[in-house]
């Protein structure tokens, strides 16, 4: 950034530097530029943009013998732009939306003055093809900014059309009278044009500051998107600001404010209008450009008079070039001769690799291209990677072998397959610098098989991912180009397994892109046949003719150094735009992630209502329902691992889904195949602990049917504690929960849990399988359904204490059921219980069928108390111990005649604790027996709290605190 | 044609009229789909020959500004007539949160009358849908998205100023809603917010609010046992009533009756006649005559009905004060024979006279119920285990109740 300052205001010098540098990238390019026309996808497009405003710029201001052409090229770009804008814009925008993977039907009202934003947009979601649904929430959004800041856009669009034209004369003139400014304010201009112009309307002063903040963020915005690794997130925050800005607009770009805002801005511009590509690769050049430049810059500033010079050069340039662009245009998927002719012909010798990579990214500048090209191998070299970095994840990617033209308008034209995988290769990356090579090597792929003209027809889904190049490999890349050549081969088709990317329908895609190549071939083709034979032509003479010895000679050192810096630059942005992003993404201020939630939000329901999304949806049905029947195939005809592969493939997919759901809480329910999320497990292990799932089961780990069912017999006829029991069953259960079995086994595994949770007095626990048990016995499925209805029926009468609940499952119950004893039984605890009757209770309860007697067991300690209560009270003088050991259930027999006098007196001493525990007064009576004092004792009974009560009823958590006093 | 044409003009000319003439009456019939009025069904029956009524409704700016009203009510009146009602439900939905809107906008409550037949519509109409969607074997779930609605108007009549005095209503309305869905407990939040609301006087709600809100709110107290309120809210409600609408008198009597059996009151026959609860009059008897046999029998016979209205535990209790009638009828008769001894009760003779009613209860377990109504104060006296004898209080052995509840 400070260097950046420095070059505004030191003007002249740091910016020819910069400008020359990128006018080598962009010479080097140039060549590629002239096939760009017809290979550019929709970054392309944008490209051309991007280097039009630049070169404008630099036209104007530096090389005015050497850029005529490339003024022209801009003229003839723009010329283009603005065919395809005018003439085309509907049909351009509507490819675009096309190409775009999601359905622009709204972008279709804006085509105008949205046609760049759309642009980008589309770029971005043909990028970030594994993050689609993010994408076209964040889509919408922007669409929406566009519509309220409509007026804001349309400078920009009109200034991309016409500003081209007239602009160029406005632009000189103001440019030149300030004189030393004006480089920088040229600067500027040309690249920030739409910015600048739009917002600032015509203030220089603005400008230079508009363009440092501009420049910054532009770059680390180109960054962040071309790292295919950032985060939608960031993306959407992106758009938020978008939106904002626009608001803001022209009060953000005033030459005081502040980086942030303008950075924001830029990074969204660059995102959505694709212009920041170029300005990413600007403003690196311009901080390393060197001072010595600014010389020979001014003459040629001075004397690059756009307007002029446009004219003339149109007029003057009759030759080759346009011969070649027919024929790219027309045979777009040959690259390589005009390529080659085109390097030929250039005196300087770029390696084809060079330049096609350039191609692509520079793919507008055509005109200019050619003479810069002859900079030298040196130049391009080093300028790759700085465009690379900058811009390679979206041109390269969307490079089209179809296109001819390159229309500003297309809309990503890459497969998405090929964009995934490029984002799969840039996720391996570790590094800026791996992630810098990798972009080498990619590009390097990419445009071979662009070349094969298999760009499209290849499986990049199945492509394997390359290794990671060594990060010293990429530096020499950087230098050299042979090298990345020699690597290609290795990473070249070795397909592996495919993972497809589930987004979206890869067919259709394709053959929408390619009806939008040609009919944005169309377009720009005819804009072309006007301005671009012209120009082109004289960018062919000039650049082999002229170019410029100065350039030649200086350019190299300064180039290779700054390219260098560049790189290094660039990567440090992109970690900064990295940070950024993560930040906005999640850690950032609340603010930001309320911005970003709106956004997603709206933009989630723009996505619910869109039809793309729609079909996206059935098509991914579909291709479940293909998985399935691909797996059932495989289950009958091959060994259970294939199967359990697939099921893999299958429950990642769901996974995914279901996770993606979990992000976004708007996403509909019925998006996530629970089919797909089941398992089927393999383990074959009889014991297992239990252990809550915290993320998808693993079928190594899960138990199949027959082995659960070895398990629960296992655990049955263990001699092991409840613990051990309890732990087991939970296990059991969840292995039948995630493989989704509904059947008796279920059935007996949550009656078996329940019975022994009940022995325990385990509640909690025993209300979780009763509740499961109610949904499947209502399901249908057979067990012991009067059992378990007495138990719930004891259940909520002892425990629930809500006679509604009484109530209703009381008129609940069937006939039927009210005839079964063990109901009967229940029912007649009720009884005794609503009423206080503790001879009847205890009677039931000695008499208890099943473990109705363990539910009991769990009122027994509240009715003795009851009952002594009531006994104190209407008792007098006293009651013998031994009858209430008797009626109060403590010995173990029925009060006969005296039968079994030991058992009785077992029971008496109990009996005995019991009361002297909850305070009741014992005195013997003359014969020696036990008496109650009900008298003494009506006042000093209490109802002492159990020993092991722990407040979150389980005892085993016991501490001492939760224990309670004791008598 | 012309016919429908006029007769949807002619709804829309009623609609806007009454809405800047603020004639609520004449509004609130346009509403009132289940009075099944036959210009609505005629409306319906143009609506449904017409088709196109949305562009009537946009034809004219005197419609098209209630357009988000007019729309929902013709489409819901359509599938209405059409008798989809889910359909129908969700139009109607539509139009009242529409013109919940509008309702928000003025400034006077001039309009209540017509949220009024829209509450109740939505929930009649909510009802019906679910009716049918049980009947399709679908969840049934639209009462409670008339509950959820309602409660949103419930949220815009709360707040001060003269929409308050709507508030009760709703609130009644949401009481059937809840009471039929069995989701009591959210009651609360509602009746919370009417009776800690001091700026609004209770009374000064329409009488009819105020008896159905006594009505549920006592239904409740039924609920929780708690009798001396339910007695409270029911009686109110009751003498409050209406004394035309015996079905409205009837309901409250459902309840009351046996809120005032539990607290010792025994209904006049001719009041179970009159409000054909015969079902109460062998529980009257039983405790009339100390007969538990007969108690029982009459919950038995009854089990159904007592369970669904929720009165059965309540009637359960009545026991113990038939135990209690038949200790003081040995007791009188005992007293009749020998005065001397008549307030010591053999534990034999109480069982014996349980045995006639064909209760087979053993000593242990009338000791047990002896010793608690002893313990619950329905009898005055002590039990002495040795010999098995009640010893009576010489003093009101048998205390009446005198709309206090039993002690528990």
């Amino acid at each position: 950034m400070m260097n950046q300052a420095t070059n505004t205001q030191t003007l002249a010098s740091l910016d020819q530097n910069s400008i020359e540098n990128q006018y080598v990238v962009n010479a080097s390019q140039g060549q590629t530029s002239l096939y760009v026309p017809s290979t550019t996808g929709s970054e392309a497009a944008s490209w051309n943009m991007s280097r039009v405003d630049n070169h404008s710029a630099e036209n104007g201001s530096f090389l005015n013998s050497t850029y005529h052409h490339v003024q022209h090229t801009e003229l003839s770009t723009r010329t283009v732009q603005d065919g395809s804008n005018a003439a085309s814009l509907a049909t351009s925008l509507s490819l675009g939306t096309t190409n775009a993977q999601s359905d622009y039907s709204s972008y279709n009202s804006y085509s105008n003055s949205s046609d760049p934003y759309s642009y980008g947009s589309t770029g971005y979601q043909g990028y970030y093809n594994g993050y689609l649904q993010q994408s076209n929430p964040t889509y919408s959004q922007p669409v929406g900014a566009y519509q309220n800041t409509g007026a804001p856009y349309q400078p920009l669009s009109s200034f991309q059309n016409t500003g081209s034209y007239a602009g160029p004369a406005s632009y000189s003139s103001t440019y030149y009278n300030p004189g030393d400014y004006q480089t920088a304010g040229g600067y500027p201009n040309s690249s920030y044009t739409h910015q600048t112009t739009t917002w600032n309307e015509g203030n220089y002063a603005n400008y230079t500051t508009h363009q440092y903040s501009n420049y910054t963020p532009d770059t680390s915005g180109a960054y962040a998107a071309g790292n295919a690794a950032t985060n939608s997130l960031h993306y959407q925050q992106h758009y938020k600001q978008w939106a904002d800005y626009y608001n803001q607009t022209e009060v953000s770009c005033a030459p005081g404010t502040e980086n942030l805002s303008v950075a924001s801005t830029s990074t969204q511009l660059s995102q959505v209008s694709q212009v920041p590509s170029v300005s990413g690769g600007y403003p690196t050049s311009n901080s390393q450009a060197p001072p010595s430049f600014t010389s020979s810059w001014r003459p040629e500033s001075s004397s690059s008079q756009m307007p002029s010079l446009q004219e003339q050069k149109k007029t003057a340039c009759p030759q080759a070039p346009n011969l070649q662009y027919p024929a790219a245009q027309q045979a777009p998927q040959n690259y390589q001769p005009p390529l080659q002719t085109v390097q030929s012909s250039d005196t300087r010798r770029v390696s084809k690799l060079q330049i096609q990579t350039n191609p692509r990214i520079a793919s507008n500048l055509p005109l200019g291209l050619p003479k810069l090209d002859k900079d030298g191998p040196n130049n391009s070299a080093v300028a790759k990677p700085a465009y690379i970095s900058v811009s390679l994840p979206k041109p390269s990617e969307k490079v089209l072998p179809n296109d001819a033209a390159d229309s500003v308008l297309k809309a990503g034209v890459f497969p998405k397959s090929l964009k995934s995988y490029v984002e799969r290769v840039l996720a391996q990356c570790k590094d800026e610098k791996q992630m810098a090579a990798c972009q080498e090597v990619m590009k390097e792929v990419i445009t071979k098989a662009t070349n094969d003209g298999t760009l499209h027809t290849r499986d990049w889904d199945a492509e394997s991912l390359f290794p990671i190049p060594k990060t010293d490999m990429a530096d020499k890349n950087n230098l050299q180009n042979p090298t990345p050549v020699s690597l290609f081969p290795k990473y070249k088709k070795s397909p592996t397994r495919r993972s497809k990317s589930r987004w979206e329908p890869l067919l259709e895609e394709k053959s929408v892109d390619k009806l939008g190549s040609v009919n944005n071939y169309a377009a720009k083709y005819s804009s072309w046949v006007h301005v671009n034979e012209k120009d082109r032509k004289p960018t062919g003479a000039s650049s082999e003719g002229k170019t410029d010895v100065m350039n030649n000679i200086r350019f190299p050192l300064m180039e290779q150094k700054s390219a260098s810096k560049t790189v290094q630059r660039q990567v440090k942005r992109q970690r900064l735009a990295d940070v950024n992003a993560a930040d906005n993404g999640d850690a950032s201020s609340d603010s930001d992630k309320e911005q970003n939630l709106t956004a997603y939000y709206s933009s989630a329901i723009a996505l619910a209502n869109n039809p793309e999304e729609r079909k996206r949806r059935e098509s991914r049905s579909k291709r479940f329902e293909k998985m399935q029947g691909n797996r059932a195939e495989i289950n009958q005809f091959k060994a259970k691992n294939a199967g359990t592969e697939n099921l893999y493939a299958r429950r990642a997919s769901a996974l995914v889904l279901s996770k993606s759901f979990e992000d976004g809480g708007s996403k509909a329910v019925e998006d996530i195949d629970w089919d797909a999320l089941t398992v089927k497990g393999t383990c074959q292990e009889i014991e297992k602990r239990y252990l809550r799932l915290t993320s998808a089961p693993d079928p190594s780990t899960v138990r199949p049917e027959e082995v659960l069912e070895k398990a629960l017999f296992m655990v049955q006829n263990s001699q092991k504690n409840y613990l051990y029991k309890c732990d087991q069953l939970k296990s059991i259960r969840q292995d039948l929960t995630v493989q989704r079995i509904r059947n008796q086994l279920t059935v007996k595994v949550y009656e078996t849990h329940a019975r022994l949770t009940l022995e325990v007095g385990d509640l909690p626990e025993y209300n979780q399988c009763q509740s499961q048990l109610k949904i499947l016995y209502a399901e249908g499925i057979e067990g012991c359904h009067m059992e378990f209805a007495a138990y719930n029926l004891l259940c909520v009468i002892m425990h629930s204490n809500n006679n509604r609940d009484l109530l209703s499952s009381m008129s609940r119950l069937s006939d039927e059921a009210k005839k079964d004893k063990a109901v009967q039984h229940a029912l007649a605890v009720r009884v005794a219980v609503t009423s206080g009757n503790y001879v009847m209770f205890f009677r039931l309860y000695k008499t208890a069928p099943n473990l109705s007697a363990c539910l009991m067991d769990l009122y027994v300690e509240k009715m003795r108390y009851k009952a002594v209560s009531c006994m104190s009270r209407s008792y007098r003088p006293q009651v013998p111990v031994l009858y209430i050991a008797q009626v109060l259930g403590f010995s173990s027999s029925i009060p006969t005649n005296g039968g079994s006098d030991e058992k009785d007196s077992e029971g008496l001493e109990d009996c005995v604790d019991w009361l002297k525990s909850h305070g009741a007064c014992l005195i013997a009576d003359s014969n020696g027996e036990m008496q109650l004092d009900t008298k003494a004792s009506s006042s000093s009974l209490y109802m002492p709290e159990p020993e092991d009560a722990v407040a979150h009823g389980d005892a085993s958590l016991a501490v001492n605190d939760f224990l309670t006093r004791t008598s | 044609m012309g016919e429908a044409h006029r007769r949807i003009t002619d709804y829309l000319n009623k609609f806007s009229d009454a809405v800047s003439y603020q004639d609520v009456a004449s509004l609130a019939q346009l509403f009132s789909f289940s009075s099944n009025s036959p210009s609505l069904l005629s409306l319906a029956d143009a609506l449904n020959y017409f088709q196109d009524a949305n562009r009537l409704i946009k034809q004219s700016d005197k419609f098209s500004q209630f357009g988000e009203i007019l729309a929902p009510i013709f489409r819901s009146l359509q599938s209405y007539r059409l008798g989809n009602l889910v359909d129908s439900y969700h139009a109607f939905e539509k139009f009242a949160n529409a013109f919940i809107q509008e309702f928000r906008n003025w400034e006077s409550a001039w309009a209540l009358e017509a949220l009024y037949v829209i509450a109740y519509e939505i929930r009649v109409l909510a009802e019906r849908a679910d009716r049918e969607l049980a009947s399709n074997g679908k969840s049934p779930e639209k009462l409670k998205g008339a509950g959820s609605f309602l409660m949103k108007v419930f949220g815009v009549l709360a707040g001060k100023g003269p929409k308050r005095v709507g508030a009760l209503y709703v609130t009644c309305q949401l009481f059937k809603i809840y009471f039929k869905l069995g989701t009591v407990h959210l009651c609360r939040s509602v009746i919370r917010s009417i009776e800690t609301a001091r700026i609004f006087d209770f009374e000064e709600f329409p009488r009819r609010d105020k008896v159905t809100y006594m009505y549920y709110t006592g239904r409740l107290e039924v609920f929780n046992e708690n009798f001396p309120a339910a007695e409270h809210k029911l009686s109110y409600a009751l003498t409050h009533c209406n004394p035309l609408r015996e079905a409205n008198i009837r309901m409250i009597l459902k309840y009351l009756i046996p809120v005032k059996l539990s607290l010792g009151i025994l209904p006049k026959a001719w009041l179970l006649e009159k409000y054909n609860l015969l079902e109460y009059s062998n529980v009257v008897q039983a405790l009339k005559r100390g007969d538990l046999r007969l108690l029982r029998h009459a919950l038995q016979e009854h089990e159904d009905q007592f369970l669904r209205s929720g009165v059965y535990l309540v009637l359960e209790k009545l026991e113990l004060q038939v135990y209690q009638r038949l200790v003081k009828k040995i007791y009188f008769i005992q007293k009749q024979k020998d005065p001397s001894k008549a307030h010591q009760l053999k534990l034999d003779v109480i069982v014996k006279a349980l045995k006639w009613l064909e209760m087979d209860m053993d000593l242990d377990e009338v000791e047990c119920i002896m010793t608690i109504l002893i313990y619950k104060n329905l009898v005055k006296g002590y039990f002495a285990h040795k010999s098995k004898v009640v010893v009576l209080s010489k003093q009101d052995p048998f205390p009446k109740l005198n709309g206090k509840p039993v002690n528990s």
